[in-house]
């Protein structure tokens, strides 16, 4: 295995805060990776890091050797990191076909002329798109509900929609932000399975976040965790379960 | 029917011109940006149509081509709009909800000021007689009105495909779409120069079709009749400005009987179609197609 | 520029100045507590003007439903002024009723707010005009009592006017900018307020009544509206029903300036505007309304935020 996301001692403040504090860690291709760590532990700012929705304040985020640090979000969407949000951003006013469809934006290619006068190419795109998009639907097991809004789903068929969403887009490094937060036990199992499932079918390697431990330490390869911004553990979950620091931090040590 | 266009043609192209300036507002809107700039692109194209049209500078131009400086005014109207647009759209942009829309007023302003003061654009009178591309009032409907079908098709076309996709993405959730790999920048400034060009191409057709072009064309007024027309149709759908430009723009007409008092029904429209039919219209009329059925027009805009 | 022209045009534009900060303060009371900018509020300055005008003077011209018509008893100016801000803040709370209240139970969103409040103006510009026509009423010169027109002093050489109107309009706003910071600051109904701006969900947890605030502040914001346009009026006259739209519009350019909900950075971003357009050189005066909105268009550019407003922090 090589290393697809280098992350260097990477730091964040927010006025006086270090809600990321000097964190280095290397995503190996093909790895599920998990990020746990309690409330305020810096998770999600890592994953905004990653994403270019946050500026680094110092360190260096590197993805397959190309450095991240001074990319806006959609340059980074571009080279392959597709992500969801903790608290599910989709684009609730439109139909989940389109959400899905969306993303394909930065797979395709026509400008505003192609897209008005339906050149050839840009209609052939457009066709490709419209399959693409039922394809990864069908994935997620939503197909049958395409043209339905996305905000009239579920909540877990929103975290599902939004999963295929972040598929669309083709990245291969995708991070997944709580996306059993909301879910009832067989819907947990259920997404072990599926994560599985799409990393194998598309290559890719996985960043997720999540609180519920059982599933962490069943999916994941090697876990990072987080304490007050600093990484305080790194391993393979067994080995993490084990180091006294995250107990502590877990049940609180004072 | 030489008697009826005698009586409504006026009133007909008038809907359709309207529909037009509330069609430039559409673009940035269905892309999540309220601005209110287009009276002043609007403004900028009647003046370089009636500049073209009478200065003594330009009589040359004029009398090499024949009635052929229209559409060359319109071309010229439309290229200094968008690059206006460029220009202010850049940095404006940067600007979320209420403040993009303040940033607007404020350079609709600024427009009406200098043209108020350039002794070029005839100062608080304006520009007079400014020569004529048809016989009647009614004859401006073969400009007008293949523009505004134009400018349907280009819509329902762009909206079909990945731009249109793009800008609802970023109506729906900017940083979502960032993060799906969307360039929010490029798109707002895509639209906002759509709509400002278009503005000014329709001011360029208007300054002939209105036969005199003053600072009262570029107001915050026109501003608002332009916002209420998309609203009063619905922001969703780009058949909404025409909609509600037919109903404002006709209304005064409707209501010629109570005079004065017109405006005064105008503004309670307003205030009664933003409580009651929150997304105008056509939102209102799909909902009633789609009642029953969960497909259809989502509820609740976003600015 | 001379010492005396400079001091001249200090005078004047704090005296103006003063007059914008306490017209802006209407907006600003509404927006920190709803977040929204109301737009009717220009109009309510011009019908204070109105109202104000028809109580104090009651002549009126030849256009409109009451052309011709000679009210028989007049107040007192100081009466007139009071009960013609007073008759502003209802017709705000009026406003509130109509156009807001119904709009915040159905859960519409801020655009909306900006359009009912623009067909407010509308209708209340509209119908102004209605009763009226679009003449120019000026307040006779003796509307302050017996007073000179001018008052001069000198500076060494130069000799300074500057126009009574001017000082007394500025003595009004002071005193009414000191009661507002006392009533803000020091009293129940001010503690309340700024909790409600704080967070109008805890505050009616702690047991204040937010519909009833949110009235209190509608009606202090025509109160200050009408104020600030009646004494316009008396200065500039009253021109026409719209002469509040530009008025409405540069108020707008004072909050954005000062910091969009900061009531100190109102008063600021008024004695700001109005020292500006005071000293535009008198060859651009066509120019002076440009500047507000220049300026407008610059600090939205650089600091979104205002002078004294707080940036906000987008979370994720």
């Amino acid at each position: 295995m090589t290393g697809l996301l280098d992350v260097k001692g990477v730091s964040r403040c927010f006025g006086g805060l270090k809600a990321v504090n000097d964190v280095s860690f290397r995503v190996e291709k093909g790895e599920i990776f998990g990020l746990i760590g309690p409330n305020g532990a810096g998770k999600t700012t890592l994953f905004n890091l990653i994403s270019g929705l946050t500026p680094v304040s110092g360190g260096i985020l590197s993805y397959d050797g190309v450095p991240l640090n001074s990319l806006p979000p959609h340059k980074v969407a571009r080279l392959g990191i597709g992500r969801t949000f903790q608290n599910i951003r989709l684009f609730k006013g439109l139909s989940a076909l389109e959400n899905v469809k969306i993303a394909r934006h930065s797979r395709t290619r026509a400008g505003l002329w192609g897209s008005v006068f339906g050149f050839p190419a840009s209609h052939r795109e457009e066709q490709e798109v419209k399959q693409r998009a039922g394809e990864i639907l069908a994935l997620v097991g939503l197909d049958n509900r395409a043209d339905e809004l996305a905000s009239s789903f579920s909540y877990g068929d929103q975290r599902r929609l939004e999963i295929a969403r972040a598929l669309a887009l083709e990245p291969r490094l995708l991070l997944l932000d709580e996306p059993a937060a909301g879910m009832n036990s067989a819907e947990k199992h259920g997404l072990t399975q599926f994560i599985r499932e799409i990393r194998d079918r598309f290559n890719l390697t996985i960043l997720l976040i999540e609180h519920h431990v059982p599933l962490v330490m069943g999916l994941c390869d090697r876990i990072a965790v987080l304490n007050f911004g600093e990484l305080i553990a790194l391993g393979p979950p067994a080995e993490v379960q084990k180091d006294p620091s995250v107990i502590e931090a877990y049940l609180g040590g004072d | 029917m030489a008697e009826f266009l005698n009586n409504y043609g006026f009133l007909i192209v008038t809907v359709v011109q309207q529909a037009l300036l509330g069609m430039s507002l559409y673009y940035p809107l269905s892309a999540g940006q309220l601005s209110l700039a287009s009276p002043g692109f609007y403004a900028l194209g009647g003046y370089i149509a009636a500049i073209i049209g009478t200065a003594e500078l330009f009589a040359p131009w004029r009398d090499l081509l024949g009635k052929a400086v229209f559409p060359l005014e319109w071309i010229i109207a439309g290229v200094a709009s968008a690059l206006l647009s460029l220009v202010i759209g850049l940095p404006a942009l940067r600007l979320r909800g209420i403040y993009l829309a303040l940033a607007t007023i404020a350079f609709v302003q600024i427009v009406r000021v200098i043209s108020l003061n350039l002794s070029i654009t005839g100062g608080a009178i304006g520009i007079f007689g400014i020569p004529q591309l048809f016989e009647s009032r009614w004859g401006y409907i073969w400009i007008f009105g293949p523009l505004l079908a134009a400018t349907l098709l280009f819509t329902w076309r762009l909206e079909q495909g990945r731009i249109g996709r793009a800008f609802r993405a970023i109506r729906e959730d900017e940083l979502a779409a960032e993060a799906m790999g969307i360039n929010p920048t490029r798109y707002k400034a895509q639209a906002f120069i759509i709509g400002g060009t278009l503005a000014g191409v329709v001011g360029a057709m208007s300054a002939p079709f209105l036969n005199t072009w003053n600072a009262r064309q570029g107001t915050f007024d026109a501003s608002i009749a332009y916002l209420a027309y998309v609203l009063i149709g619905g922001t969703r759908s780009l058949w909404g400005a025409l909609l509600g430009a037919a109903l404002l723009a006709t209304l005064p007409e409707i209501l010629r009987p109570l005079n004065d008092s017109r405006l005064i029904i105008n503004g309670m429209v307003l205030v009664i179609v933003s409580i009651y039919l929150p997304q105008g219209i056509v939102g209102a009329l799909a909902r009633l197609r789609g009642a029953g059925k969960k497909k259809g027009v989502p509820a609740g805009g976003k600015t | 520029m001379t010492t005396a022209q400079f001091l001249q045009n200090l005078l004047n534009g704090i005296s103006i100045g003063s007059v914008y900060a306490i017209f802006a303060l209407g907006y600003t009371l509404v927006f920190s507590i709803l977040g929204i900018i109301n737009f009717a509020h220009g109009a309510v300055f011009t019908l204070g003007a109105y109202l104000t005008y028809a109580m104090a003077v009651g002549q009126f011209g030849i256009n409109g439903l009451l052309s011709g018509l000679s009210i028989p008893v007049q107040l007192p100016f100081p009466v007139a002024l009071l009960l013609g801000c007073i008759l502003s803040g209802l017709v705000s709370v009026l406003i509130e009723r109509l156009a807001f209240r119904p709009l915040r139970n159905r859960g519409g969103d801020a655009l909306l707010a900006l359009v009912s409040s623009l067909g407010v103006a509308l209708v209340t510009v509209n119908a102004i005009q209605y009763f009226v026509g679009s003449e120019i009423y000026s307040f006779p010169p003796e509307i302050y009592g017996d007073i000179k027109p001018a008052i001069t002093f000198s500076i060494g050489e130069s000799v300074v006017v500057i126009r009574t109107v001017q000082v007394i309009i500025f003595g009004v706003c002071m005193a009414v900018l000191v009661s507002l910071g006392f009533l803000i600051a020091r009293t129940r109904f001010g503690k309340a307020l700024r909790a409600v701006a704080e967070n109008p969900a805890t505050a009616s947890l702690l047991g204040i009544s937010v519909n009833r605030f949110i009235l209190y502040t509608f009606f202090l914001s025509g109160f200050l509206g009408g104020l600030a346009g009646s004494l316009v009026g008396t200065s500039f006259g009253v021109a026409g029903p719209y002469f509040g739209v530009t008025y409405g519009l540069q108020g707008i350019a004072v909050i954005v300036l000062g910091g969009l909900g900061s009531i100190p950075g109102s008063v600021l971003g008024g004695i700001i505007i109005g020292l500006i357009e005071a000293f535009v050189p008198p060859d651009y005066s066509a120019y002076k309304e440009a500047v507000s909105f220049a300026l407008l268009f610059l600090i939205l550019m650089v600091r979104p935020q205002g002078l004294l407003g707080q940036s906000q922090i987008q979370k994720v």
